[in-house]
């Protein structure tokens, strides 16, 4: 695989991950559904592993960039499980409407699931890391990195918009960052 | 203070843009570290431990 093919592909999986955070945003504010905690946490383990490939792009495909794809995809899986683990016991609820049959953080799992495993693949191949042409950085890349970066812009204004400058509650019922800004503009 | 690992992001790759590897990678690696401590803090409270 040169690293040309491997920049491509890196593009192609940046924007899936682009597409995710996007439709999150899409369930959030059509949908009316104010993410979780966890749920934000899966987002920014989304966000991690999205960096990796947005680094292969911006400034040369390297092993460690995978392995950061791989640590971020990592973690976000780790907090998917925790919570498909709080709501897995008939009975004990769920959050949010499920979507083709399964709840978001049970595939924020299989996708980080997908990511692991897809980074190991690409590892596989090593003439990727031969040649250093960078400069390249081609217009699907460029286009990829720019939605990520806007995505992860977004979750990043969305994120203080709704915790404020704190923990978020367990159960958001509204944007307390707003409200903050509100009262604090309004002098109470 | 949850929105840091996006924030951290956003700035890695405005640095990664201008070919500053390693501090973009540093960067990413903080809001790795930042989304794990978060994410610890949220475990330990529902799990009602006091460590």
């Amino acid at each position: 695989m040169t690293s040309h093919l491997a920049r491509q592909l890196n593009a192609l999986g940046l924007l899936a991950i682009s597409a995710v955070l996007l439709f999150a945003f899409f369930d959030q504010f059509v949908g009316g559904e104010l993410p979780c905690p966890l749920c934000i946490l899966q987002r920014a383990g989304f966000v991690v592993a999205g960096a990796g490939l947005a680094l292969n792009i911006l400034v040369g495909v390297r092993p460690a960039h995978y392995g950061l794809m791989i640590l971020g995809a990592v973690g976000g899986g780790a907090v998917a499980l925790r919570q498909i683990a709080l709501h897995v016991v008939p009975g004990t609820g769920a959050y949010g409407a499920p979507f083709l049959g399964l709840h978001f953080y049970t595939w924020a799992f299989i996708v980080f699931a997908a990511i692991v495993a897809g980074g190991g693949v690409l590892l596989l191949f090593n003439r990727q890391f031969d040649s250093d042409d960078y400069e390249r950085r081609g217009t699907l890349g460029v286009l990829a990195v720019l939605l990520f970066a806007l995505a992860a812009a977004g979750n990043g204004v969305s994120t203080l918009a709704e915790c404020s400058l704190g923990l978020c509650p367990d159960d958001p019922t509204s944007y307390q960052g707003v409200e903050a800004l509100k009262a604090l503009l309004s002098g109470s | 203070m949850m929105s840091i690992p996006f924030f951290g992001v956003a700035l890695a790759l405005v640095f990664a843009a201008f070919r500053a590897r390693g501090v973009a990678v540093m960067l990413v690696l903080l809001s790795l570290a930042a989304t794990l401590v978060l994410f610890n803090a949220y475990v330990t409270a529902s799990l009602g431990l006091d460590l």
